[in-house]
């Protein structure tokens, strides 16, 4: 069985050809490793290589460099693809057929037998809320609408790894919502590792287990969002048990005071300062292990822009 | 097997739900009709003329299902159709193949709708049966559909959409012409189409029979010639990005 459902070695893509000589890479050296399991967010701004690695993922193109492997196979094994689920940004579908048809086409390329099929189609619909359109042309569908149907035609085999290009575009508010209980109910009710990129950082926040972020085609960073957060915030926290002259005058300064139980305290500040700092080290000096300082988390958006920034700068 | 028909059946269910496929059909057959009138032009010959202009149109029929391919694969590529079906467990040679079954099938169909209604308007015109040599010949012409809709994907694969028509017409075009080109025979029956082997339209008019031995080998031809222009088109095809 895999440890890993993705795992690239240096992965590189350039689009340069003989029309084109000067080196134009998307992707370069990119190595990551995704655990089984795991809802797993690609990050990156326009451009950062998101949809050229998962289209290397998924068989579509063929990197210049570098290797990749889906499931424990090769990226363009053809019968691996029975066990994942793809929705590509932007998604297009046959316009004269009806939702229906098109998904039956979708269960037979998967392999899904005729009985089982008939009524996987019609239970896919109805976890996307599209079960009464099943009948209509997918040429008057909107957006929104054939977002959904691309999310059905994903999650049609039941997949073990779900890979998901911008799956939030085009979603209001409550399809957004459908569809992060889609993906936790995949992973729960079926195992389901997912991969997916987005721009929308406050959901990827609230679902991910594992981010990585890519710029100008190079990886950043990755890892689970918990540590790649932790103490990168501008704030701190203290927990204070009794309050003394020194710690009556720190309350002051404080952002916010709240307290906790008949002799503690938690005072929250926005700032970390130097003079907050020395006050801190001279508090904690003075009482020992009964003040504890904690760092605030960054968000992620807050993160991710600092990432980003800090790499534009150094290159630069 | 499955995966190829799976693909086809998206493709002749769009082809064939086009409105302006039964309008091209009700105007050959109203074309058909008219070949009657021609009596006193054709100072008699108006039956061997009704015969001829169902056959010329019912190529012409095929040719223009054949074509639509030409804008579908290039469609399909560049707005990302092909990249949902290819990224299931569907190989790339697979995936031409459903086209071209697919689009074999509507033109199929959409030919057997042209002869059917052409053999009508014929017999309720000159009160005759259907010659054996008639329907011979309409088959072959329906026959032409597989090497045909091989040039096509070809071309709709490897070229873009204002390119790819131009050139499977260029072609088709030669291959019905290679009458002409008899001093090369090294190039047509072989690497080059020879849709003359198909053309049987003065047989049909002159009601001079076609051994059936000889249908079968030119349906093995064109099976064979199809396959083998689907296995050059995929080695390329499998070489290409789909962005």
């Amino acid at each position: 069985m895999e440890e890993f459902v993705i795992q690239t070695e240096d992965l590189t893509k350039d689009y340069s050809n003989w029309f084109r000589k000067t080196p134009n890479p998307a992707l370069k050296d990119l190595t990551i490793s995704i655990p089984k399991g795991c809802i797993f967010g690609f990050l990156g701004p326009n451009g950062a290589g998101k949809t050229t690695t998962i289209k290397i993922l998924m068989g579509l193109i063929r990197p210049t460099g570098g290797t990749a492997s889906v499931l424990g196979k090769p990226y363009d094994d053809v019968e691996i693809k029975n066990r994942i689920g793809f929705l590509p940004d932007s998604p297009a579908f046959t316009p004269t057929l009806s939702a229906q048809e098109f998904l039956d086409v979708c269960g037979r390329l998967l392999k899904i037998p005729g009985n089982e099929r008939k009524q996987r189609v019609a239970e896919v619909l109805e976890i996307v809320r599209m079960a009464p359109c099943a009948k209509s042309k997918l040429g008057t569908f909107s957006r929104g609408m054939l977002q959904r149907i691309g999310i059905a035609q994903a999650i049609l085999n039941r997949p073990d790894l779900l890979i998901l290009d911008e799956p939030l575009l085009g979603l209001d508010p409550y399809g957004r919502q459908e569809f992060k209980e889609i993906i936790l109910g995949q992973k729960h009710d079926f195992r389901a590792s997912v991969f997916f990129s987005s721009h929308i950082l406050s959901d990827v926040e609230e679902i991910c287990d594992s981010i990585s972020i890519l710029n100008k085609g190079r990886l950043l960073c990755a890892g689970p969002i918990s540590k790649l957060l932790a103490g990168g915030g501008m704030g701190l926290t203290v927990e204070i048990h009794n309050c003394d002259e020194a710690v009556r005058e720190l309350m002051a300064s404080a952002d916010n005071v709240r307290k906790t139980g008949a002799s503690d305290w938690e005072i929250s500040f926005a700032q970390k300062t130097p003079e907050l700092t020395t006050k801190l080290d001279a508090l904690a000096a003075h009482y020992g292990t009964p003040v504890k300082i904690r760092h605030a988390n960054d968000d992620l958006e807050t993160f991710f822009f600092k990432k980003i920034e800090e790499d534009n700068a150094t290159k630069s | 097997m499955s995966e190829i028909m799976a693909i086809a059946s998206g493709t002749w269910k769009n082809i064939l739900r086009m409105k302006v496929v039964y309008f091209l059909v009700f105007c050959v057959w109203v074309l058909v009709g008219i070949a009657s009138m021609y009596e006193v032009l054709t100072i008699g010959y108006h039956k061997p003329l009704m015969i001829d202009v169902a056959l010329v149109l019912n190529t012409i029929a095929a040719v223009l299902v054949v074509l639509s391919v030409t804008f579908e694969i290039p469609r399909e590529l560049r707005q990302g159709v092909a990249a949902t079906l290819l990224t299931k467990s569907l190989g790339r040679t697979q995936y031409l193949a459903g086209k071209m079954v697919g689009i074999c099938i509507a033109g199929f169909v959409i030919c057997v709708l042209i002869a059917a209604g052409a053999f009508l308007i014929y017999s309720q015109t000159f009160s005759e049966r259907i010659a054996g040599t008639m329907l011979q010949a309409q088959i072959l012409l329906i026959l032409s559909i597989i090497p045909m809709s091989s040039i096509a994907v070809f071309f709709a694969t490897l070229f873009p959409d204002v390119v790819a028509p131009v050139l499977t017409i260029l072609v088709i075009w030669f291959a019905f012409s290679t009458g002409a080109l008899s001093n090369i025979p090294v190039l047509y029956g072989g690497i080059l189409p020879n849709l003359d082997f198909f053309n049987f339209k003065s047989h049909a008019v002159y009601l001079e029979p076609i051994p059936g031995s000889y249908i079968l080998l030119v349906t093995a031809w064109g099976i064979a010639y199809a396959i083998f222009l689907l296995m050059f088109t995929s080695f390329f095809f499998k070489a290409k990005d789909i962005k």
